[in-house]
């Protein structure tokens, strides 16, 4: 406890150490302002933006709404679906080798690569980026429901038939649970894929979002506002991951350290 | 010659053809054959026309070494894998799958991870139609007999190997089966825990009547524990031979029949 | 029946799979139940991409999109390699470098676009850099971690044959934690490619990306766009299918991947 507490505090001093050393260069001269917005500079940024907003009236907080709503929809559209979808596939092989290839295919489409189609189909609206989140975040999770279920430890099947499980039973009481780690992960992977691709989708056509904020902030040379809108996504997504594998420890005690387990 | 003293698996009657015990058979094997598809094509003869009769009560144990299909042919018995061709029969009738009485002990990690050593252990009761008390009743006195009562809401990972090996046993015990088939149960775990958990199935058997198969690796396991010693030959897997174990329970290392007998299953298992 | 009859099996419902949705897709379009102007069937978008684009248009942005995805990765994964590998070795070095990559790493490569801008100005080399950031982050934090995961004991065992300092993290270390290398070179060049289309996307005037956003601003063929994306795909999944090989080549013989 005392050694991470440690580590804890020599991390804090290097962040703050080169905190003021990019002060200082910037005062001095070293660095220009625009490029490299003195840390002051920014926490003016992040009062301005949670205060009056950016554009003004959009408050950090409404960007920060919106991005997050945006990313909710898609993401549980798409684990809504991918979820009982996969769980099919996984347990009937022969439906897994019939669409292997072509989810294998459909996930190494880059998700924003669809945007110029889906703007087509669907306008530069709210539904295009909904609808860029859940492509992505779907085929993460599809191949990740159906890996969990295919990959199932056979010695567990074996063990459960030897008390007379089989099928559907089998399936349910057995390979279900056996896979919900994996699950987890995936649902993990696919939020992630979900961040990224909100913040590509938001640059374009919109003025809202956190994407949207640090790409209107550079072209007005506010690059201390696009610093702050960085690192509430970064903070965003952290957080939102320490909360997931929170859960997961929460849902799953029996699973322990997921992370080590699988490396 | 290795066959010093007057120990009864020197008899000329100690060969395969002889895989007969005195007492009428239980579990009857006979001329099974499993082949599976081979890699670069062709067929991969993994057991040939095994024939073996175990009684009931009986303590045997499979030996021999990598790829000479004694877990397979474990695997067969349970009813998990079909033979190719031959003959699998307990009591009277022929094994189509598991649920006839077989009982399985697996290796390690054949727990359910996701449930407590009781709920594991209640796994094993759920065919059997009793209400949630008497599961949950049953199963903890299974949980005494394996010493494990206090572990009842530890997960499989919070328990070591030999806790978790007992609690297979457990569950395996729940089915209530007349025949126990386990898979090398106590191949991954330390001398000390090992030799505990011997003595202990020792005790389960002897006190539950059970018919067991038990696959292993070591001669010295095999020697403590069986009645007979079946001794596999591999490519394709076969019975090499049959050793009887006449040496009365409990039984010690440092006997004369003991070491002489694992003297000549060494000799036999190297030749 | 053969277990490679068996795998030649899986593959030919692979591709009756994918006949079958192809053919779906096809057969939906020519009877009229999805609009071709909307989503044109397989044959059609060829025919539009045949038609509006020349083949030397097409190697134009393709070879762009090549040479900065490569590029960017190959430093970006060096890179990352580099930094991680010393700041797993050298503890103070680490002590520095991870509160650093920790605070970083949760921002997407994406986020990173508009400073890129206002660094370097709209050419080259802000794709460059976010491309490079893409691979760098991944690698960084595997090599990082398989350093800090190698075997203790493997070490000593290194020591025990006179092994240390320099040689001891190449001949032992570096080794030893080339499976999670593997696998953050692998997700490195995912997340790089990702990021290469996006960065064609915004800003750009060439490249697979730009091809296509270009297609829709000038309210061109759907057709066009749909070969564009199914081009980028195809592309991904290639160059990642090489990068599997070679990592099996690699350490697949006494890792078992």
């Amino acid at each position: 406890m005392s050694a991470r507490l440690a580590r804890a505090a020599s991390s804090l001093v290097v962040i703050a150490v080169l905190l003021a050393a990019w002060e200082l260069a910037v005062g001095y001269g070293l660095l220009k302002a625009y490029q490299f917005p003195p840390p002051s500079k920014i926490a003016r940024g992040f009062v301005e933006l949670s205060l009056t907003g950016f554009p003004t009236g959009v408050s950090l907080w409404t960007h920060t709404g919106v991005t997050i709503w945006r990313v909710l929809q898609g993401y549980v559209a798409a684990i809504l679906l991918a979820v009982p979808l996969g769980l099919l596939i996984g347990a009937l092989p022969v439906l897994d080798k019939l669409s292997a290839p072509l989810i294998v295919f459909c996930r190494s489409v880059a998700t924003l690569s669809l945007l110029p189609l889906v703007i087509v189909w669907f306008g530069a609206g709210e539904l295009t980026k909904v609808v860029l989140i859940g492509y992505g975040c779907f085929w993460t999770m599809l191949s990740n429901v159906i890996a969990g279920v295919r990959y199932v430890d056979p010695v567990l099947v074996r063990a459960a038939r030897s008390f007379g499980l089989q099928g559907p039973e089998l399936y349910r009481e057995v390979v279900l649970p056996a896979a919900l780690p994996r699950i987890f992960a995936g649902a993990r992977m696919a939020l992630g894929v979900g961040f990224m691709v909100i913040v590509g989708a938001e640059m374009i056509g919109t003025i809202q979002g956190l994407g949207a904020l640090i790409m209107e902030a550079r072209t007005f040379y506010r690059s201390e506002i696009t610093i702050v809108g960085m690192l509430v996504i970064g903070l965003l997504g952290f957080l939102i991951s320490s909360g997931l594998a929170g859960l997961e420890r929460l849902l799953m005690p029996w699973a322990g350290n997921l992370d080590q387990v699988r490396r | 010659m290795t066959c010093a003293g007057n120990v009864s698996m020197c008899e000329p009657d100690a060969t395969p053809q002889a895989g007969r015990p005195a007492r009428p058979p239980f579990i009857h094997i006979g001329a099974v054959h499993k082949a599976f598809a081979a890699r670069q094509g062709g067929e991969l003869t993994v057991l040939d026309s095994i024939d073996l009769d175990i009684a009931e009560n009986e303590f045997v144990s499979l030996i021999g070494r990598s790829g000479c299909g004694k877990t397979t042919l474990l695997n067969i018995i349970a009813g998990l894998d079909a033979a190719t061709s031959g003959r699998i029969a307990i009591g009277d009738r022929p094994v189509t799958g598991p649920g006839q009485g077989q009982g399985v002990v697996f290796q390690q990690h054949a727990l359910f991870p996701w449930l407590t050593a009781l709920g594991n252990v209640s796994f094993g009761f759920r065919k059997a139609g009793l209400s949630r008390e008497d599961r949950r009743e049953r199963s903890l006195e299974l949980l005494r007999l394996v010493g494990l009562e206090a572990a009842a809401n530890k997960y499989p990972r919070e328990m070591s190997g030999g806790m978790q090996q007992r609690i297979s046993i457990a569950r395996a015990l729940a089915l209530d089966p007349q025949i126990l088939l386990m898979d090398e149960p106590f191949g991954a775990l330390d001398e000390l825990t090992r030799i505990e958990l011997q003595q202990e199935l020792l005790r389960i058997w002897q006190a539950r009547r059970k018919t067991v198969v038990f696959v292993t690796h070591s001669i010295d396991e095999a020697l403590m524990l069986s009645d007979r010693v079946v001794l596999l030959a591999p490519n394709p897997g076969r019975i090499k031979r049959i050793f009887e174990v006449p040496m009365p329970r409990p039984r010690s290392r440092t006997e004369r029949a003991f070491n002489a007998l694992y003297d000549e299953i060494w000799s036999e298992l190297s030749s | 029946m053969s277990a490679s009859t068996l795998r030649s099996n899986d593959l030919t419902l692979g591709v009756i799979g994918t006949l079958a949705v192809i053919g779906f897709w096809e057969a939906a379009v020519r009877t009229g139940l999805i609009d071709p102007s909307v989503f044109p069937s397989p044959s059609l978008a060829i025919a539009a991409a045949a038609e509006r684009l020349t083949a030397r248009q097409l190697g134009e942005n393709l070879s762009w999109s090549l040479a900065r995805v490569f590029s960017g990765f190959v430093l970006g994964a060096l890179a990352g390699v580099v930094v991680g590998v010393l700041a797993g070795w050298y503890r103070r070095f680490g002590l520095v470098v991870s509160p650093l990559v920790e605070l970083l790493r949760p921002i997407p490569p994406l986020a990173w676009i508009p400073l890129a801008i206002i660094w370097f100005g709209l050419g080259e080399p802000s794709k460059f850099f976010i491309i490079f950031l893409g691979a760098f982050f991944p690698v960084v934090t595997a090599a990082y971690q398989g350093m800090r995961g190698v075997d203790p004991m493997l070490l000593r065992a290194g020591q025990t044959m006179g092994l240390s300092g320099v040689p001891l993290l190449l001949r032992v270390a570096i080794p030893a934690a080339a499976p999670d290398l593997a696998t953050g070179l692998r997700i490195g060049w995912g997340l790089s490619f990702g990021v290469l289309v996006a960065a064609e996307l915004i800003a750009a005037d060439r490249g697979l990306g730009y091809m296509i956003i270009a297609e829709r601003n000038a309210g061109g063929s759907v057709g066009v766009i749909i070969v564009g994306i199914l081009l980028i795909g195809a592309l991904n999944l290639l160059t990642d299918a090489a990068i599997g090989v070679a990592i099996r080549h690699w350490v697949g013989r006494w890792h078992g991947i």
